[in-house]
């Protein structure tokens, strides 16, 4: 094994504390202002990061993050095993029981969700690629499929906080928005992960191989691989230490999942999202080991992995007003008119459909993992990820507001 | 006051019909309601004989209320036909607590019932020659269509028998509130909104209970967080209830609710105890639903 220097060693601790600190003091500002802790949390990385520090002071951020280091390659692999489980407890989310309750209403909402924002996010970069800063213009349909995944994806922690907010999760309408929102990331994850095969990072298979393979091992995971965990569990959760065997045990199947998963040409991160999904529904795996993984995970890897996201890019110099306008505008048709109207044929009024729409509108973390991992897979250059992290953040932010208002007003 | 004016049971001339046939009786008798067996299969003079001597066995061979359907065809759409055709309150049957995989997956003729039957339906896990009355009953209170149905029903029975406890359950989703509030508040306030929510839901039972005459009976309120159904049976099974009363669904069940069960798939799957499903009560004369409130 290599060893890292003394010097690497007080780099990669100093910057595991900072990134820590300061996602957390940002966090608290978002928390006062009734925002996602990501907010603060983004923040905190582009003011650590070459759009603040290392403009002001070039020479503190060069010895703060110094490039190449191995305290950095460090850093790097511990932000890629923090998407990992980001997507693994985004799995844990997805309750199957909600889905099938809300049963075909549920499915409605969800496609309408799903197929407009898909629709409209496709058209326009297929249309103009250059205007969109397509990386490859060899990779036009898969730029364009990746455009269309992006807006059509939807942040359920985000809406189940506002719904909370509003009183409205267990009502008919929430609970057919959390459904819907739960429905539309488990399909566009399968969505993505088919796209990342097409651009053969992950061995070069052909699409509808990594199709199939993406279907198959959902299906057999939330099968077969259920009926596995829920024989297992209970002797977890019987003979293993409370709450350190669970948590290792579920961790450990997370990244054995993703580890399979990218070894046969699907990325890493729909494994840890299916087994996410298959452990969640397990009805062996308790709602504290959930909450417990969730803490775990949410407060020590989430604020690494997006305060990382400032220090990688440079949000002033490649910041397209532009494109970042256009990409917002999209964003909010598409969810709005496709989540709205999927409400609406389920027989609620206009007004609710609205806020439906408004509702599953709100992107957060879940686009800001998605652009992330197509900016590190050559599929849109930094301008593209800066406008889709802008519009995460803005959806997310006015997802609340506009909901209440569009419940409020007469 | 809710009354099953019609009750009938699913005969199958087997080792536990005795049983099955003392605890009708009793049913019967407490509900003062007429008596339809119904049994699927061949009809001559041994299966008469038999059922003479089961009827005898438990004092019904002179009660007018008895009657006896004798069915062909498919056994579980048969009982459900005749019950529709006789507009029948309450179907009581036999079933075993636990199937095994391919039984499960198929369905037996018990688990078919639960699924498909239109009226309330009362398996009875271990019936017995000598019957007692319910003593703990468990009834689950999620929100449903006939969740009302179910508290009413499950009050009255504790009352007529004099149950020792009615454990009134609510399953509670606090996994919104781990997804939501985790990294939003303090841990005062996430205590504090943890509580709200607890306390929302019991009142939302205690709201439920007040329209219900229930008085005499020792209520516990209880919350459950987990999987809706599971954690549910896991409650009946740990407080050692003779009755779990549930809310039908308000879909039909399918293959696919199997492979992935949820809710009274859980219970349908391993009854932890006799099992107590609830569809809306009808009109006596009318067959059609009361509507409260």
């Amino acid at each position: 094994m290599v060893r890292l220097s003394h010097a690497d060693v007080v780099h990669l601790l100093m910057q595991l504390g900072i990134m820590l600190i300061m996602g957390r003091i940002l966090a608290e500002v978002a928390r006062k202002f009734k925002q996602p802790a990501v907010i603060g949390e983004i923040i905190a990385g582009v003011l650590l990061g070459p759009t603040v520090l290392g403009m002001i002071q070039p020479e503190w951020f060069d010895a703060l993050f110094p490039v190449p280091s191995g305290a950095g390659t460090v850093l790097s692999g511990m932000v890629q095993v923090a998407v990992v489980m980001l997507l693994f407890i985004a799995g844990l989310e997805v309750d199957l029981h909600i889905v099938w309750q809300q049963g075909r209403q549920a499915i409605a909402t969800s496609l309408f969700g799903l197929i407009i924002p898909f629709f409209i996010g496709f058209v326009f970069p297929y249309l103009f690629p250059e205007f969109f800063g397509i990386a490859d213009i060899h990779a036009r349909l898969v730029f364009a499929l990746f455009m269309g995944t992006a807006m059509a994806i939807s942040a359920l922690p985000v809406i189940v906080r506002i719904l909370m907010d509003l009183n409205m999760f267990k009502s008919r309408m929430g609970l057919l928005v959390v459904a819907s929102a739960m429905l539309d990331d488990l399909i566009g994850w399968m969505i993505f992960s088919v796209i990342l095969g097409m651009i053969g990072k992950g061995g070069g298979m052909s699409v509808w191989n990594t199709a199939l393979l993406t279907l198959v091992f959902a299906g057999l995971m939330l099968t077969v691989g259920r009926g596995l965990l829920n024989r297992f569990l209970p002797w977890v959760n019987r003979k293993l230490a409370w709450p350190g065997g669970v948590l290792s045990v579920s961790l450990a199947l997370c990244f054995f999942a993703a580890a399979f998963t990218e070894y046969i040409g699907i990325h890493a991160i729909f494994g840890a999202f299916i087994m996410g999904v298959a452990l969640g529904d397990s009805e062996h795996f308790s709602e504290r080991a959930k909450e417990i993984v969730h803490q775990f995970i949410n407060n020590i890897f989430a604020p690494l992995f997006f305060v990382s996201i400032g220090l990688r890019v440079n949000f002033f110099t490649n910041f397209d007003l532009m494109l970042t306008l256009t990409i917002i505008f999209i964003a909010f048709a598409g969810k709005i008119v496709g989540a709205g109207m999927g409400t609406r044929l389920g027989g609620f009024s206009w007004k609710e459909s609205l806020a439906a729409g408004f509702g599953m509108n709100a992107r957060g973390a879940m686009e800001i993992i998605l652009g992330l991992i197509a900016l590190e897979n050559g599929l849109i250059n930094e301008k593209v990820f800066v406008s889709l992290v802008i519009m995460a953040l803005v959806t997310s932010m006015t997802s609340g507001p506009l909901m209440r208002w569009s419940l409020t007003k007469r | 006051m809710v009354q099953f004016h019609k009750i009938a049971l699913a005969l199958a001339f087997s080792p536990r019909t005795q049983a099955l046939l003392a605890e009708v009786a009793r049913l019967k008798n407490l509900w003062n309601a007429e008596l339809i067996l119904i049994h699927v299969g061949d009809y001559g003079d041994r299966e008469k004989l038999l059922l003479d001597e089961f009827l005898a066995g438990v004092n019904l061979s002179l009660d007018k209320n008895v009657r006896v359907c004798w069915e062909q065809g498919k056994p579980s759409e048969r009982i459900l036909a005749t019950c529709k055709k006789e507009n029948v309150d309450l179907l009581v049957a036999g079933a075993l607590k636990q199937e095994n995989l391919v039984q499960y997956y198929l369905g037996t003729i018990a688990r078919k019932i639960l699924r498909k039957a239109g009226c309330s339906v009362l398996m009875l896990t271990d019936p017995s020659n000598t019957p007692a009355p319910f003593r703990n009953i468990v009834v689950n209170t999620e929100d449903s269509a006939y969740v009302e149905d179910a508290v009413r029903i499950a009050c009255a029975i504790g009352l007529k028998d004099k149950a020792q406890w009615l454990h009134v359950v609510r399953e509670i989703k606090l996994y919104g509130l781990t997804m939501s509030a985790s990294d939003q508040h303090s841990e005062a306030e996430y205590e504090h909104l943890r509580q709200s929510l607890v306390k929302d839901e019991i009142e939302t039972v205690e709201k439920l209970l007040k329209g219900i005459p229930h008085e005499g009976l020792k209520v516990n309120i209880k919350m459950l967080a987990g999987k809706s159904g599971f954690e549910l049976a896991k409650f009946a099974q740990r407080k050692h209830a003779d009755l779990l009363v549930v809310g039908a669904s308000p879909r039909r069940f399918s293959l696919f609710d199997r492979v992935f069960p949820h809710g009274l798939e859980y219970i349908f799957a391993d009854m932890p105890c006799n099992l107590l499903v609830i569809h809306p009560i009808k009109n006596q004369g009318t067959g059609r639903e009361v509507k409260h409130g």
